[in-house]
């Protein structure tokens, strides 16, 4: 307990900074204003945003970063309750209720609840992260290679699982991300793979590349043919606090939402979805006027707003202490933080205290920071909503290239980059989900390293991986889990509960 | 089945492939594992109990084959909606601008490049106005030396040199 609090007073130490609380402030800022963009999820916005801290310093980057994630999140929310258009499949839930209550001209109290719940959310969760990443950490030190294997199967599986659509599409997105992520240099040989001796690709194909073509660019061109007609409450948004009653009728929706948000949030796969959703479902099973749910009730705004914002924030743990990424966000922290020459895992918070305690310190503040700049700011975001996309696509096109650019001064990668954005063109085209492409190519590395590691230990024997408990436990999962993707596919049934719009 | 007969077109694909989607799908994907297998088939593989650098590659080529397989298949055998059209304006107009800053931006500098960058790709819009788009391109382009040349101090050449 003393070991908890003077971590977090550490980590308040290093978040404190001027510096940090005005990178913090900035990613937050930037975040909503990026999020709440349409056809802007928080994938794509912090891919955009990334080359805007490579020259910041190491803590600095990862702080501004979190809070872009924070802000996007936000910002999917504030369009899932104004336009009706949820900005990342998270806020799905939240378009039910919320967008009815803004109809109602209620988008004031379901936009402050939102912010209220997940700055609550966020709070409870920092101290979760504090208290469970030590005891984490110490388990992730039982883990060998077969168990950080078993681990990162479970996570794509789980990332199939969430997928929208085909089971199997989703598989082969991953193939082909772990495909991808063997061009380059043999990490153990140091023998050129799948190059074609082109010396930019020596090092393998750079994680921003990919990222912006296949979610920047290729959002773009997918957004150039639909048009948008963005059913924005023209109500004007009066009364923005929250009553009494709101508030009371909220408060065990929060925290019932912040519990199951920080539970399910360590799962690897993409918590933040399953939480949103599963927080609804609970609350309309509590309530004693269920059928108030879908006609603005305040709790389907306030519960599942809570989760995702809990989940997102625990999200952090399986990165931060086992260096695996559990979701497409957090693949874009560890391609942050590599870029940064840090190494995610066990490591970073016995060598680099610094780095960890602030970044969990930084959660509490991006919260806070969000909590001040929504609930003054909505006016501003709905007039952004407003922006007409030939103003905003042009904005996209260049940060992304001059970001793309600067990662190496290499304009192999710019050109590459508009490959990608065929390749996330083409995908969109034949109904395949490009996110877990991504998290295959953050992961294969990891993965071919685990595996080559482990069968070296085990003098060949593939056996290992289903004999060692922890590892055989983690397999056993990922099988029933998969089982129960496949099944519903296999009867023509398959619940299509995740399905994301715009 | 019913509702499909009277619009065709519209709601499923007709003709021998009933799922394009997933068979042109399937067979890229095929390409692309097949691709990547013979790309790596010079790479040593496992020796005794080693992963030689080939192996991962082959590994996951070898999955992604037999995965492409069962979505190319499945395009066959089960119904779906036919491929959607590929815009042409846009995604040309737009991947020629990407292309077009990375072959200039080290000749011509950033300021110019950024600037005709923007003039391009604003034609990838069907309803591009070029008076608003020329003011835009010149606002944003400002905005982006202002951000990443003062404000995050990229080493980036400004004018053609």
């Amino acid at each position: 307990m003393m070991d908890l609090i003077h971590n977090l007073v550490f980590g308040i130490s290093v978040a404190a900074t001027v510096q940090n609380i005005f990178l913090c402030l900035i990613g937050a800022l930037v975040g909503t204003l990026i999020g709440v963009l349409p056809g802007l999820g928080p994938v794509a916005t912090i891919a955009m945003l990334l080359p805007i801290t490579y020259g910041l310093p190491p803590v600095g980057a990862l702080i501004m970063l979190a809070g872009i994630y924070y802000g996007a999140m936000y910002g999917g929310s504030t369009t899932a309750i104004l336009v009706n258009i949820p900005g990342e499949s998270a806020s799905v839930v939240t378009t039910l209720d919320g967008h009815q209550m803004a109809l109602q001209g209620r988008a004031g109290p379901a936009l402050a609840i939102a912010a209220i719940g997940s700055f609550f959310a966020g709070c409870v969760a920092t101290v979760v992260i504090a208290a469970a990443a030590a005891p984490l950490t110490s388990i992730a030190l039982l883990f060998g290679p077969a168990e950080y294997f078993s681990l990162m199967v479970l996570g794509l599986i789980l990332a199939v699982v969430l997928a929208k659509g085909s089971v199997v599409k989703a598989v082969a997105m991953i193939l082909v991300g772990l495909v991808l992520s063997m061009v380059g240099s043999d990490l153990e040989t140091g023998a050129g793979r799948l190059n074609f001796n082109i010396p930019e690709l020596a090092d393998g194909i750079n994680f921003a590349v990919v990222a912006m073509g296949v979610f920047g660019f290729a959002e773009v061109l997918r957004n150039l043919e639909v048009t948008h007609n963005r059913d924005i409450v023209s109500a004007k948004i009066s009364g923005l606090l929250p009553t009494r009653e709101d508030l009371k009728a909220a408060a065990p929706a929060i925290g019932r939402g912040t519990a199951l948000g920080a539970c399910l949030g360590i799962l690897p796969g993409g918590g933040s979805v399953i939480a949103a959703f599963a927080a609804y479902t609970l609350e309309k099973k509590l309530s004693k006027t269920p059928q108030r749910f879908g006609r603005g009730a305040i709790e389907g705004v306030a519960g599942p707003e809570t989760a995702n914002n809990a989940a997102s924030q625990t999200s952090f743990i399986p990165l931060l202490t086992l260096g695996i990424p559990p979701n497409p966000v957090m693949a874009l922290m560890v391609g942050a933080m590599t870029i940064h020459g840090i190494v995610p895992g066990p490591q970073v918070m016995t060598k680099q205290p610094d780095l960890f305690w602030g970044m969990i310190a930084s959660m509490w503040f991006g919260n806070l920071m969000l909590l001040v700049i929504n609930l003054p700011l909505v006016g501003l975001w709905v007039r952004l909503l407003r922006v007409p996309y030939r103003l905003l696509y042009p904005t996209i096109l260049i940060v992304c290239c001059i970001g793309v650019y600067s990662v190496n001064n290499s304009p192999t990668d710019v050109y590459l980059t508009a490959a990608f954005a065929l390749v996330g063109y083409w995908l969109v085209k034949h109904d395949f989900e490009p996110a877990p492409m991504l998290l295959g190519f953050v992961l294969g590395p990891l993965m071919e390293e685990n595996l080559r590691r482990a069968m070296l230990i085990a003098r060949g024997d593939w056996s290992v991986f289903v004999t060692r408990p922890i590892s055989g436990a983690l397999l056993v999962v990922s099988a029933i889990l998969f089982i129960i993707a496949v099944l519903p596919m296999i009867r023509k049934k398959r619940d299509e509960v995740f399905v994301e719009e715009g | 089945m019913a509702d499909g007969v009277g619009r065709p077109a519209e709601a499923r694909a007709s003709g021998f492939i009933r799922n394009p989607q997933d068979f042109w799908g399937g067979a890229a994907l095929l390409a692309v594992a097949l691709f990547s297998l013979w790309a790596g088939s010079d790479l040593p593989g496992t020796k005794g109990f080693a992963f030689g650098p080939g192996t991962a590659p082959r590994l996951f080529g070898g999955l992604l084959v037999a995965v492409s397989l069962v979505i190319l298949v499945n395009g066959l055998i089960s119904d779906g909606p036919p491929l959607e059209r590929w815009g042409i304006r846009a995604p040309f107009f737009f991947i020629a601008s990407v292309l077009f800053f990375g072959a200039a931006v080290r000749p011509i500098g950033l300021v110019i490049s950024a600037f005709l960058t923007l003039m391009i790709a604003a034609a990838a819009n069907k309803d591009v106005r070029w008076g608003e788009s020329v003011i835009w391109s010149a606002i944003l382009t400002a905005a982006a030396v202002a951000l990443f040349i003062y404000g995050l101090s990229l080493p980036m050449q400004l004018w053609p040199r």
